[in-house]
């Protein structure tokens, strides 16, 4: 499953998602109630575990997190900067 | 409608006060048909301000104040809550609440998670929540670091993770909560009502803890702005002790003030903010008054409208399926 599936997947079976409307790949996620402050760590907690990556303080911005592309840019930016070759849960491919 | 400005906040203050009153009468005498009522003392200006409304709408003899210390609440706020008690010639109750939190766990709950983090924890440490920075400079998102005190003075941070995160919060929440349970204790067996104080600039962001300080059954100022409660609380003579102290929720060991926890910004630019937001005033006229360039204010008011938004729950009835209450 690529990044951005795993992404997409994630966020729609923990945020229950209004009318079942799609989420577009660069909708934002907080400004359309999708996530609230509580939900952004349920979101930083569910990268770090799956990517065994740190997020950094200055990396919990809207262009890293807030929408499903812009966290598998960041995602698949972490990955790349890793100096380790990753052991992580996911069979995630960086595309 | 006057034109935003600085001073959009002023209020008159003495008629604001005999509504206030008024209304408190209403409720407590009329609605109600209770006694009097009872005022939880922090030592801070909300409640200073409550009491001194209520012994100005019912006299002395029919309030109420109830202090309720623990070991991690600052000295200063039981000096200051038996200060404003003499001073408005209201009886008192002081009830230690350090045993029932210790029994609740609460103190140990929070320790372990501080010693998750920082190991060398101990006696003598002290700590809090903190919010992350600064809504106005910076594009961010929210979360909360704990910040660890060491005997030192040293000052030690780190992020908090998700689950660390709540449990830290509800284990805290207890506090309130446990308040609640003994002012109603006092307000019940004396045929009372518990006076709310809540005001607000924290209502509308929810700063307020669901049947804690926002358990009770009257809330007289809470169509407040945080800066109108120091007007009237200056206009009827609330000792300066209390209105130059620094607000803060007084929940954590390590002082930390309402704007370092909270709400990022101090409450005489947030009061403006928050009503310029309410009353939709247009962005260039909130920019040219306050002098902050209007992409800043759109940061703020996104913060404002998460919060406002999260915390909708606390200010309404739990959801429920009640179409009519027939009798």
């Amino acid at each position: 499953m690529s990044i951005e599936n795993e992404i997409r997947k994630f966020i729609e079976e923990n945020f229950i998602l209004e009318g079942n409307d799609h989420l577009g790949h660069e909708d934002s996620l907080l400004e359309n109630g999708i996530i609230d402050s509580t939900g952004v760590l349920e979101l930083v907690a569910f990268l770090e575990e799956s990517y065994r990556f740190k997020i950094k303080d200055e990396e919990l911005v809207p262009e890293n997190l807030d929408s499903i592309k812009n966290i598998s840019n960041f995602v698949k930016g972490k990955i790349r900067d890793l100096t380790a070759e990753p052991q992580h849960c996911s069979t995630a491919t960086v595309n | 409608m006057r034109a935003f400005n600085q001073k959009i906040l002023e209020i008159d203050c003495d008629t604001e006060s005999k509504k206030i009153c008024e209304f408190m009468k209403r409720t407590v005498l009329k609605d109600f048909r209770k006694k009097g009522v009872v005022v939880g003392l922090s030592g801070g200006i909300d409640s200073a301000l409550t009491a001194a409304l209520s012994v100005k709408a019912f006299g002395k003899e029919r309030v109420l104040g109830v202090i309720l210390p623990e070991k991690e609440s600052s000295p200063e706020s039981e000096i200051l809550a038996r200060q404003l008690a003499n001073w408005l010639g209201i009886k008192t109750e002081t009830v230690p609440i350090t045993p029932i939190l210790q029994s609740l766990g609460v103190y140990q709950r929070r320790e372990a998670i501080v010693r998750k983090y920082f190991p060398e924890f101990a006696e003598g440490w002290k700590y809090k929540l903190a919010i992350s920075k600064d809504t106005l400079e910076k594009e961010g998102l929210t979360f909360f670091h704990l910040v660890a005190i060491d005997r030192d003075g040293a000052s030690h941070k780190e992020r908090l993770p998700l689950n660390d995160y709540l449990e830290m919060v509800a284990a805290t929440e207890m506090k309130q909560r446990t308040r609640m349970i003994q002012l109603y204790f006092y307000a019940e067996k004396s045929n009372c009502i518990v006076a709310g104080t809540t005001n607000k600039s924290e209502l509308l962001q929810g700063f307020f803890v669901k049947y804690g300080d926002g358990g009770v059954d009257m809330e007289p100022i809470a169509h407040l702005y945080k800066m109108q409660v120091f007007q009237l609380s200056e206009f009827l003579g609330v000792p300066q002790e209390i209105v130059k102290r620094t607000p803060s929720p007084d929940t954590w060991s390590a002082g930390v003030s309402d704007e370092e926890f909270y709400f990022r910004i101090p409450y005489d630019l947030l009061d403006l903010l928050l009503y310029a937001h309410e009353e939709q005033v247009p962005l260039d006229g909130v920019s040219g008054v306050l002098n902050i360039p209007p992409d800043k204010i759109l940061r703020f008011y996104k913060d404002f409208d998460g919060k406002n938004k999260a915390s909708w729950h606390l200010r309404t009835m739990p959801p429920n399926l009640i179409d009519q209450v027939r009798m």
